[in-house]
């Protein structure tokens, strides 16, 4: 037997991969897709094409591909018709409020020339089958605003009326969005039920593009719609989803030209991204996630700030202090290498901005207001103590959990260990715990620590889709909402004359609205209990032979996927 | 034979030579220098541990961030280069070594702590106590344990229990522990039910030997070779799976460095800063070969007619 | 033989049993639980939560899950819209009767979830397992005739480095390396694909692309077992060939190769061919990396999701299939045994 050394097999390849390298060509590698078809790389399979179900985004995104709405909302946050042959308002007499009764009724009108991928045409009566499939208190689903509806009425194969019980201010987007589609009541199988019906998972397409493969846990293939309604649109022919679970592998993917559209750009993606000829990131005009500092203002592991005062966070002095000890300008440029846009008030995007000055960054300041508080670090371990503070016993040690999410990633769990460590100059101690998000955010009967109030001071990124954010104020600020499991308001806060004004912006008088919104802003910022940071970015990577893509805070990145085009 | 899978019967061979190794001592100790790959592994192993044992003296500090110093290549000044927070990582990977080899100490401990009195009792009493204890063995043998580690670490990330709270060391220790513990029972178990009919073993007993002083003094030693073997082996084991879940996002938490978090905190961006990958992993690989060959060589010296029956499971 | 097997397969389902009970509590009792927000809206509304927890199951007590989950509620009445009326028979057949609910995820029922990633994870299991052994035979065999050879020395050396590297770093540096680095020097284009199992572009079987495909993730999850099994392979050689009756063959003055083939050989596999059947099982669970990494679409990653979001009857079926393939793949570990080895009776 011939004898065979491991050193010359080592030198083979060592010699090959000399070799090879060697012959690295320039960065104009040849797109390896195909040239009339782009390639979109998402981490895993969307559950269905009905974000309803169980919304991760991934469903948004492939629904927007397939399936219209009434409406939907562009980049700026403008709503704009889908199916609808025009937006109802009170101006043209599409809304009618009824003032005795407090109810209001929206009348819709369709156009006429959309078809299903199969010839039929789309009518009131996929509305009012859509609507009725949601509210099946057996197998339906929930939309936001659902429970206003008296009734869904049809007045004509192309137009119907909606009967709400009271002012619903969200009505614009409530059938369309990134969330809510109409579906074909000829093809889905009512008896299925609308969270589980088979054409959830096998589309009949009335948008631009028809499923045609979808092999689970690989890729999904789309085709251009024959039928869509836009004249000349769309112009790509064929869309292929592949799943790549590896977030580096996406990416490399990308700057390999073997992907052209990589969603949900993170900063340091973005600046990566920067100096490759073949790529591009779209950014949103408009930012909807403001990372946010939550302070729970019961003690830890209770519900009720009046009976268990937080001992330490129910000084306001203390919040302050913490606030003025963030340095967001340093964490905007060093983990969000810029893109982050500092945000202090929740009232920042079109058309509710409300003029509040920017804190200032002043550690010493924030000393100063510890010390006025009552908290000093007396035995020299670096850690404050209470020497007279008015929320907890003497000697009470300056020391608390500070959690946040795991799935945002690297630059929010920097955020989080360097606000500890600024924190911990100051002489408090925050002891950083990640988790997931399905764990933070969950219900207290689930162990969910927000809900349960099991936490001092966490961090993380929320924001309002659309353009109302009345939902989401009353979700986060109501004194019903602090209930456990009613809503959001796990800070456990409460003040009176916002609640008052909170009632009083449920109508369609906007100047009305605008003035409390900014009323409201200003007692938020007197007394914090949220404090907000920075907006992060919205943004998304394609190739740069992919035109027209635009990121959109308020949808997912094939809100306009008819109007993309290849050079 | 019959009721135990097969699994055990590659750790059965070990514990057949029991009786032989009963004379060990000097002899060990010598054959076990003259296994160079077991020499080669103390060397490195040691090299490891001194050097996690002296991080304080590195004049870095390993959680403080240093803006203006981040993503650095490895230079003179940083050897293994910095991370995202401008941290040196070669100071991130001595204080990591500390943690994961902390892990694979106490999950030998809690394996050894459990494995090693059940395998004693089940083997010296036999009977029932036996078949329900094997029982018990064997249903932790037949989960599909990775897929179980997972689930369990996710859960402990949030359940709070005192002393185990938020996936700690001492929370992943357990968790791991809590699955390596069957091959110390079987191996144990193996050992007396060997010895425990022997006449010796009888002689105590006539001069009124507890139970308890009979398993300790006069069984318990003989099953010190192969007990040591395996818990070599478990410990390089834990190491490669507390990187594995870290690399799944269910390991030891950040800011607290091991090597399997340093990895895997890298892996997103590993394309550009490559070393921040590379060098954990290297970690990782020189620990686990210099384990695996004093696992060898050990086998070798306390079983001097096998070259070689086992080398973990990973 | 036949008494054995129907008594070891009568303890299967004992243990089975308790296993389930096990698990359903341990998954059902973590904390977070799939009702709470993911992906784009932070939190979950209220009401939702209501309509959920009734859908999935999730409002009756944990004993009643587990029952409906084993043998279903096709023989009682429920409350299906929530108002506390019974509203007829239940839908569900339980895992006795093959019906392993639906995913809370995709609501499709689980066992078609599972079916569309099982047979592409044994697919890559069986390719991965027939490499390894292929490559290991030989360099077990050769370098136990050739005890303290070079070729002996490196490939032992080599077999302890390959179990040394954790897989997943493995992948991370070959990805880096065949994708991020090496371009082919004809056309450009990165030297092996990063992942999937096939490339977009093809349609119907391309052996060329197949093989492509497989290249990285069978050398991630080989590499591994190559070591392992080789190195077990040129013990139980050397086991053999210090065995008297080899020696016997050699001085009777068979040819050394004759020997070591007809003899050697044989008996040398038979540990192999049971450790085989034991590890299959294994290489389910450890793929996990493979598959997350190289975009693989099998099982593990389906569990991997599963524990992320929760989704207790997908994470449940997975687990109960996982431990009754260990215990089965076991017994026939043993049966083989006994089969390939006549020296070994069970009674």
């Amino acid at each position: 037997m011939k004898r065979f050394s491991g050193k010359s097999l080592v030198v083979l390849v060592l010699l090959t991969a000399v070799l090879l390298s060697g012959c690295q060509p320039g960065a104009d590698a040849t797109p390896a897709a195909e040239s009339s078809g782009i390639v979109i790389v998402i981490p895993e399979d969307p559950p269905s094409f009905n974000p309803i179900v169980a919304d991760t985004g991934y469903d948004s995104l492939v629904m927007e591909l397939v399936m219209l709405g009434l409406s939907d909302i562009d980049a700026n946050g403008t709503v704009f018709p889908e199916l609808a042959a025009e937006l109802p308002t009170v101006e043209n007499g599409g809304v009618v409020v009824d003032e005795d009764t407090g109810s209001m009724t929206v009348t819709w009108k369709m156009r006429e020339d959309v078809q299903w991928a199969d010839g039929t045409p789309v009518t009131a009566d996929d509305v009012i089958f859509t609507y009725e499939s949601i509210v099946d208190p057996e197998m339906g689903g929930w939309i936001p605003g659902i429970d206003y509806i008296d009734s869904v009425e049809k007045t004509g194969d192309y137009s119907f009326t909606i009967n709400y019980a009271s002012i619903y201010t969200g009505y614009l987007t409530q059938f369309g969005g990134e969330q809510v589609v109409i579906w074909p009541a000829h093809y889905c199988d009512a008896s299925q039920g609308f969270a589980a019906w088979d054409c959830g998972r096998q589309p009949l397409s009335n948008g631009p593009y028809v499923l045609t493969e979808w092999v689970n846990g690989d890729h999904m293939t789309f085709t251009k719609n024959e039928k869509y309604f836009e004249e000349g649109k769309p112009s790509i022919e064929k869309i292929t989803v592949r799943i790549i679970p590896d977030t580096s592998v996406r990416k490399t993917m990308l700057i390999n030209g073997d992907a052209d559209l990589n969603m949900w750009a993170t900063e340091p993606m973005i600046a990566e991204l920067e100096g490759e000829p073949n790529v591009k990131v779209s950014q949103s005009p408009e930012n909807r996630w403001v990372v946010r500092v939550f302070f729970n203002l019961a003690a830890n592991g209770t519900t009720d700030p009046v009976a268990t005062p937080h001992p330490i966070l129910s000084d306001l002095r203390v919040r302050q202090a913490i606030r003025a000890a963030i340095d967001v300008d340093t964490i905007s440029k060093e983990f969000f290498l810029g893109y982050a846009k500092p945000a202090w008030t929740e009232f920042i995007r079109e058309p509710y901005v409300c003029d509040i000055p920017r804190p200032e960054f002043d550690p010493e300041a924030a000393a100063a207001l510890l010390d006025e508080a009552g908290w000093k670090d007396t035995d020299g371990d670096g850690v404050r103590e209470c020497r007279g503070c008015e929320t907890a016993e003497e000697g009470y040690v300056m020391e608390m959990d500070f959690h946040t999410y795991a799935e945002f990633g690297e630059p929010l769990e920097l955020t989080q260990q360097y606000i500890a460590e600024q924190l911990g100059k100051l002489g408090m101690k925050l002891n950083l715990k990640v988790v997931e998000g399905s764990i933070l955010w969950a219900a207290s009967t689930d162990g969910g620590i927000e809900q349960s109030g099991n936490f001092d001071i966490d961090i993380w990124d929320d924001g309002y889709a659309g353009v109302d954010p009345t939902d989401f104020i009353y979700q986060y600020y109501a004194v019903a909402s602090a209930e456990p499991d009613f809503g959001y308001n796990f800070m456990r806060w409460s003040n009176d004359e916002f609640e008052e004004l909170l009632g009083g912006v449920y109508t369609l008088d906007e100047t009305q609205r605008k003035q409390d919104f900014c009323k409201m802003a200003a007692i938020l910022e007197e007394e914090l209990p949220i404090l907000p940071l920075f907006t992060a970015v919205n943004a998304d990577a394609h190739s740069a032979r992919l035109q027209n893509v635009q990121s959109s805070a308020n949808d997912l990145v094939t809100w306009n996927a008819a109007d993309w085009t290849l050079k | 034979m019959s009721e135990m899978n097969q699994l055990t019967s590659i750790n059965n061979e070990l514990s057949n030579s029991l009786t032989e190794s009963s004379t060990m001592s000097m002899g060990v100790w010598k054959r076990f220098r003259r296994h160079p790959g077991a020499i080669f592994g103390m060397i490195v192993l040691s090299i490891l541990l001194v050097m996690a044992l002296a991080a304080p003296l590195s004049p870095y500090d390993p959680e403080a961030s240093e803006m203006t110093a981040r993503y650095e290549a490895p230079s003179a000044s940083h050897i293994m280069g910095t991370d995202a927070l401008g941290r040196d990582l070669f100071t991130r990977i001595l204080y990591g070594g500390r943690v994961s080899l902390t892990v694979g100490v106490l999950v030998v401990v809690l394996s050894i702590f459990i494995g090693v009195p059940v395998g004693a009792l089940a083997g010296y009493y036999g009977g029932t106590v036996d078949s329900v204890l094997m029982r018990i063995t064997d249903a932790f043998l037949s989960l599909p344990s990775f897929l179980v580690l997972i689930l369990l670490s996710a859960i402990l990330l949030e359940v709070k229990i005192p002393y185990l709270e938020g996936n700690s060391v001492l929370t992943i220790s357990f968790v791991i522990g809590v699955f390596s513990w069957t091959t110390f029972a079987r191996l144990v178990r193996a050992a007396f039910l060997g010895i425990r009919e022997t006449e010796f073993v009888a002689a105590s007993r006539a001069l009124g030997g507890s139970d308890m002083r009979i398993m300790t003094r006069h069984i318990l030693p003989n099953a010190i070779g192969p007990i040591i073997v395996e818990a070599t082996l478990e410990f390089g084991y834990a190491i490669i799976e507390e990187s594995g879940l870290s690399f799944l996002g269910f390991g030891i938490q950040p800011p607290t460095p091991s090597w399997g978090n340093l990895l895997s905190n890298a892996q997103d961006y590993f394309v550009k800063y490559p070393w921040l990958a590379i060098f954990p992993g290297l970690m990782i690989f020189l620990s686990i070969i210099s384990i695996n060959y004093i696992g060898d060589g050990l086998r070798d010296a306390f079983d001097p007619n096998k070259v070689l029956s086992k080398v973990g499971e990973v | 033989m036949t008494t054995y097997i129907l008594r070891r397969l009568i303890q299967t389902a004992g243990l089975l049993f308790f296993l389930s009970v096990l698990l359903f509590a341990l998954v059902n009792l973590a904390p977070g639980g799939p009702l709470s927000g993911q992906g784009q809206s932070r939190h979950i509304d209220p009401d939702k939560v209501e309509l959920l927890k009734r859908q999935f199951g999730l409002d009756k007590p944990l004993p009643t899950q587990y029952l409906i989950w084993l043998v279903g509620n096709d023989w009682m009445q429920v409350d299906r819209d929530g108002d506390g009326v019974m509203d007829g028979y239940g839908t569900r057949l339980g895992i006795l009767r093959g019906d392993f609910g639906f995913s809370f995820r995709t609501r499709q029922p689980v066992l078609t979830e599972i079916g569309q990633r099982l047979p592409n994870t044994i697919y890559l299991t069986v390719i991965t397992i027939l490499v390894a052994i292929l490559v290991a035979i030989p360099i077990g065999i050769i370098s136990a005739i050739r005890q303290y050879s070079a070729f002996d020395i490196s490939v032992t050396t080599f077999s302890f480095a390959g179990q040394a590297i954790p897989e997943f770093w493995l992948g991370l540096i070959l990805i880096l390396v065949f994708y991020a680095w090496l371009k082919n020097p004809f056309t450009g284009d990165p030297l092996l694909p990063s992942g999937g199992m096939t490339s977009i572009d093809v349609s119907g079987f391309d052996l060329g692309d197949r093989i492509v495909h497989l290249i990285l993730p069978v050398l991630t999850g080989a590499l591994g077992w190559i070591a392992w099994y080789s190195r077990f392979l040129r013990s139980s050689m050397l086991d053999v060939i210090h065995q008297d009756y080899i020696r016997t063959a050699r001085a009777k003055g068979l040819s050394n190769w004759s020997v070591l083939t007809k003899h050697g050989l044989r008996n040398a596999l038979i540990p192999l061919v049971t450790l085989l059947a034991l590890d299959l099982p294994y290489l389910f669970g450890g793929a996990i990396f493979v598959e997350t990494l190289f975009a693989w679409p099998g099982m593990a990653r389906l569990y991997y999701q599963a524990a992320l979001e929760r989704d207790y009857p997908v994470l449940m079926a997975v687990l109960i299939i996982g431990a009754a393939s260990i215990i089965l793949s076991n017994l026939l570990a043993d049966i083989l045994y006994a089969w390939l080895d006549p020296r070994i009776r069970y009674e």
